[in-house]
């Protein structure tokens, strides 16, 4: 959602709050006039209020044709990218859990990801109008095959020009851009979407002319996640939070044994009573006195 | 329709020809349908009719229990049942008859790109109009889901359908929006078909293709549809190449039934 920002030569803002996404708010655009507006036609129809409008010298038929792929990508393409991401076990436990559990902080870490995982299931049946859809190699052919078909419409709409309306970007490029450039950067497990999105060149080339014009700093970086099968790896990003953690947890439960143990009677503390010997002296005192 | 059914459909029916008694399934015309499943039907009969496929239209008040992807319309072609416009153009393919053949790459992309703008604005409104739209829902939507059963099935289905499109608004974002939001997206993407139209009479200048079909239905149930007002008809009469469209089509392949039956 930074795309239409980065289009206009306005700086990033930054959207990274997974706790807003937790009260599903995310991408999320605060102003200092309409306070935070979260979809993003709002947000696009602010800017454009703002005078910012990157589709000003479209002509009338392109700003249909706009609309038209973007119904496209919405049908088609957004079904099998939630799939990707969230739904296809491999690529749920290896890569977005774990990156969006890295990325919040305890206890909300443990609970984040699986209910983002379950909404999104849950959103997949509805726009596909089956309630008890399941995830499977059948439903993964059947999403796969449709967004196929839409990157290769996109790619021959897009043909050999720089952008989809000639030398300038568009709203339908920021859509088309951050549909797809997930899809080029993050390492997958189970990775079909890219391997086709690989196969087509031009859309390539163009995710990445985009990428290098309009996030330099993020072009220049390791691009996406490198997800690294092994578990050492992981651990040793994770070192210090980890050694922490299981003092934590260990001590925790220390603590709990003992209170269980105390409060039962199987462990019980006996305090020695100085006051008994000296008692003793004393009654010896008073008799040899009598 | 699964992957592997759909492979062995298509070399079933490259296999055979059209036969002549091939059926069409929807909700009673009269007492039962609504606004989008009436668009859908009409949709696949002009299509139908553009192909040169004769198709006998059958009422059936379970219709939607029959269908293999629970949508209406389907149709029965010999032994193969297919529902919804897409996988039944595709069947039709099979045997031989398209629409969009003389296409090039550009023009097929742009064709399946404005059939989803027709899918993912007018059809959505439609069912946002019809069931979140407490007045049409109480009024129209409700009574007519639920006319062939009896108390209390009849309440208890009617608000079952509606609690699922409630929920698949919501999922979509378009729980937010009021009224009158609705009504001008119908009449943005009314506009992007007009502009796409411009003075030609078919989408793809003179050749009729699914995307005609798809837009004829859609927009001849909204101007022939009865609802509880009419802001949604008066949106699409503002644009006269789209009435004249519709009026192209319906004297062009309706001709013989005089004027359609619309719900």
């Amino acid at each position: 959602m930074e795309k239409p920002y980065r289009l206009m030569g306005q700086a990033s803002t930054d959207f990274w709050n997974p706790l807003r996404r937790a009260l599903g708010t995310l991408p999320a655009l605060k102003t200092r006039e309409e306070g935070s507006i979260s979809q993003p036609s709002k947000i696009i129809i602010h800017l454009r209020k703002q005078k910012y409008n990157a589709d000003y010298d479209l002509s009338a038929k392109e700003g249909a044709d706009t609309l038209a792929f973007v119904s496209l990508l919405e049908e088609k393409l957004l079904p099998a990218l939630i799939y990707t991401l969230w739904i296809d076990s491999k690529n749920y436990v290896d890569v977005t859990r774990c990156w969006y559990a890295e990325n919040i902080s305890f206890p909300l870490n443990f609970l984040l990801p699986n209910r983002m995982h379950c909404q999104q299931l849950e959103k997949l049946r509805l726009m596909r109008g089956d309630p008890v859809l399941e995830p499977g190699e059948q439903l993964e052919k059947e999403l796969c095959r449709d967004a196929f078909e839409c990157m290769t419409l996109l790619s021959q709409r897009l043909g050999s020009q720089k952008f989809f309306f000639g030398d300038s970007p568009s709203s339908l490029d920021a859509y088309v851009f951050a549909h797809l450039a997930p899809l080029l950067k993050i390492k997958l497990p189970n990775g079909k979407l890219q391997q086709h999105l690989n196969s087509l060149n031009n859309l390539q080339q163009y995710c990445t002319n985009i990428l290098a014009l309009y996030f330099p700093s993020d072009a220049r970086e390791t691009p996406g996640r490198k997800i690294h099968a092994q578990p050492d790896s992981s651990d040793l990003d994770n070192e210090p939070h980890k050694r922490r953690n299981q003092i934590l947890s260990v001590l925790f439960a220390v603590g709990a044994m003992l209170g269980y143990a105390i409060l039962t009677g199987i462990v019980t503390i006996k305090r020695e009573r100085p006051q008994l010997k000296n008692s003793g002296h004393d009654d010896g005192d008073e008799e040899d006195e009598d | 329709m699964s992957l592997a059914a759909e492979a062995f459909v298509s070399q079933i029916a490259a296999a055979e020809p059209w036969p002549e008694n091939a059926t069409l399934y929807q909700p009673l015309k009269e007492d039962q349908i609504l606004l989008s499943d009436s668009a859908s039907s009409l949709a696949v009969q002009t299509f139908l009719r553009m192909c040169g496929l004769p198709v006998l239209v059958s009422c059936r008040a379970n219709a939607e229990y029959m269908s293999p992807s629970g949508k209406v319309p389907f149709i029965q072609v010999g032994n193969q049942v297919v529902s919804e416009l897409g996988p039944i153009v595709q069947f039709t393919k099979a045997k031989g008859h398209s629409l969009s053949d003389g296409l090039d790459d550009v023009q097929r992309a742009e064709m399946k790109a404005y059939m989803e703008l027709v899918n993912n604005m007018l059809l959505t409104a439609e069912l946002y109009i019809q069931w979140c739209d407490d007045y049409t829902a109480t009024e129209i939507s409700r009574p007519r889901y639920s006319s062939p059963y009896s108390w209390p099935l009849n309440h208890i289905l009617a608000y079952q359908k509606q609690w699922e499109v409630r929920r698949k608004m919501n999922v979509i974002g378009w729980s937010g929006k009021s009224l009158e939001q609705v009504y001008e997206d119908v009449s943005q993407c009314c506009q992007a078909l007009s502009q796409r139209l411009g003075t030609q009479p078919y989408f793809f200048n003179k050749q009729p293709t699914e995307l005609d079909a798809l837009v004829f239905g859609h927009l001849f149930t909204i101007l022939t549809t009865q609802l509880t007002n009419d802001e949604l008809a008066e949106k699409v009469k503002s644009y006269t190449n789209l009435l004249s469209f519709c009026h192209r089509i319906e004297h062009t392949y309706f001709k013989d039934r005089g004027r359609i039956n619309a719900a």
